[in-house]
């Protein structure tokens, strides 16, 4: 027996990078590139890097290659204008056909599955999943974008940072007037932790929304009567998606049974 | 001031962040001139809520350098030029550059000895501050204005990711 392959690590000397510094080390390769995880300026970072077909024409490879590597980085950021969630771009090289985006903790929905087949289905976990991934899907549709390799591998769930939440509006309760006191400060970490526990994310999003919109409300009062306003047409609006998705089912004849 | 480690040919870059400024029409007419030693970059600190996108410009700066590919005429102004989302250049350098009135400015140099950084803060008639204040400084309004950020993209991403994203896809657009 031959023995095994050693693993597939590959720490990049200078020379194959033009004296570009940063370790390579590879996690993947596809057919169209290698993906390395590398540092990006002390942060964490992934490196795509698109390799050369030997077999075509090098000015045809490369001119294709490069068109590939910009198309890529439009495509990101146009989905991220539509509101879908990437990992962001942190440099693109176009001599060494390279994409460097955020590295991404957390597990793909692929193996998320893989372990609800191994010990059970949690179904809350199951909705929210999957109610992301319309929704995402149906963002860049909308969008006029096209995934062409929608699988779960290629998903990633990222395990949210909940203390940025909470860090957002600290600093709000930190600048606005002392006279406020603590009874209110109270009040509001008992109602992050039922929005924690229940709303993450739309509270997240309601509040992001809040700072969106110009310089920090001045006072508390302002930002509860902003984010509970935000987190009524967000509700608002998913319950009337809903009736009307179930209504289509319905009197759809095509309509499954579950 | 604050140096970082930008990862290419051991540079660092070092910056620091001042405000009530006097004398930004002084500094651009040196700068204009090529006459303000020792050579420095000058931001406009309310389009910068947090260091790191001005860490990501200083890269694609030294590697333009590197390949001998600048766009600009000095190494200093590729780095504002590349914190911009545009690459129209005369306007990038004066919207994410400093203008006659601007009084918050954030100083930037690449490979600075203390001694130069003490040179710097010599000719900026105005009040060093520290770098975290950065966040509560930032105008926000004028980052979503001049980057194009959409209610929805703030919804998946922060700031600083989304000016990232664009400072670093802007030559692919």
């Amino acid at each position: 027996m031959p023995p095994p392959p050693p693993p597939l690590t590959v720490i990049c000397s200078e020379m194959e990078l033009e004296g570009i510094e940063g370790s390579l080390v590879l996690i993947k390769q596809g057919a169209e590139a290698r993906v390395f995880e590398s540092t990006f300026v002390g942060r964490r970072s992934v490196v795509k890097e698109r390799f050369s077909k030997k077999y075509r024409h090098p000015l045809l490879d490369s001119k294709l290659t490069l068109k590939r590597l910009n198309a890529e980085a439009r495509c990101l950021t146009k989905a991220r204008k539509l509101g879908v969630s990437t990992p962001a771009l942190y440099a693109v090289d176009p001599v060494l056909h390279a994409l460097t985006f955020e590295y991404v903790e957390g597990p793909a929905v692929k193996d998320i599955l893989l372990d609800f087949g191994l010990h059970g289905i949690v179904e809350e976990r199951l909705d929210d999943i999957a109610a992301q991934i319309g929704d995402a899907i149906g963002k860049l549709h909308d969008g006029g974008l096209i995934h062409g390799d929608l699988t779960t591998s290629n998903m990633l769930v990222r395990i949210e940072d909940k203390a940025v939440d909470l860090y957002v509006l600290e600093r709000a309760l930190l600048s606005m007037h002392s006279s406020c006191g603590n009874v209110l400060e109270k009040v509001l970490l008992d109602t992050f932790g039922y929005f924690i526990r229940n709303m993450q994310s739309d509270f997240s999003s309601a509040v992001k929304m809040v700072f969106h919109n110009g310089p920090y409300p001045c006072c508390i009062q302002e930002i509860l009567e902003a984010v509970v306003c935000n987190l009524e047409q967000a509700s608002s609006s998913t319950t009337k998606r809903k009736k009307t998705h179930n209504d289509w089912m319905s009197s759809s004849p095509f309509s499954r049974t579950r | 001031m604050k140096s970082f480690e930008i990862g290419i040919g051991g540079i660092s870059l070092s910056l620091a962040l001042f405000v009530d400024v006097t004398n930004s029409k002084e500094l651009l007419e040196l700068m204009q001139a090529g006459t303000l030693e020792p050579e420095v970059a000058f931001l406009n600190a309310s389009l910068v809520p947090v260091v790191f996108p001005v860490l990501a410009a200083a890269y694609k700066t030294l590697v333009a350098k590197s390949r001998e590919s600048l766009t600009t005429r000095t190494l200093h102004s590729e780095l504002v030029y590349n914190y911009s989302g545009s690459k129209h250049i005369s306007e990038s350098l004066k919207r994410c550059g400093i203008s006659d009135s601007t009084t918050y400015i954030l100083a930037a140099r690449f490979g600075a000895s203390s001694d130069e950084m003490t040179a710097i803060k010599g000719h900026i008639k105005g009040t060093e501050i520290g770098l975290d204040e950065l966040e509560t400084r930032a105008d926000r309004a004028q980052i979503h204005k001049h980057y194009k950020i959409s209610v929805p993209e703030l919804g998946i991403s922060s700031v600083s990711d989304a000016i990232i994203c664009r400072i670093s896809a802007r030559d692919a657009l």
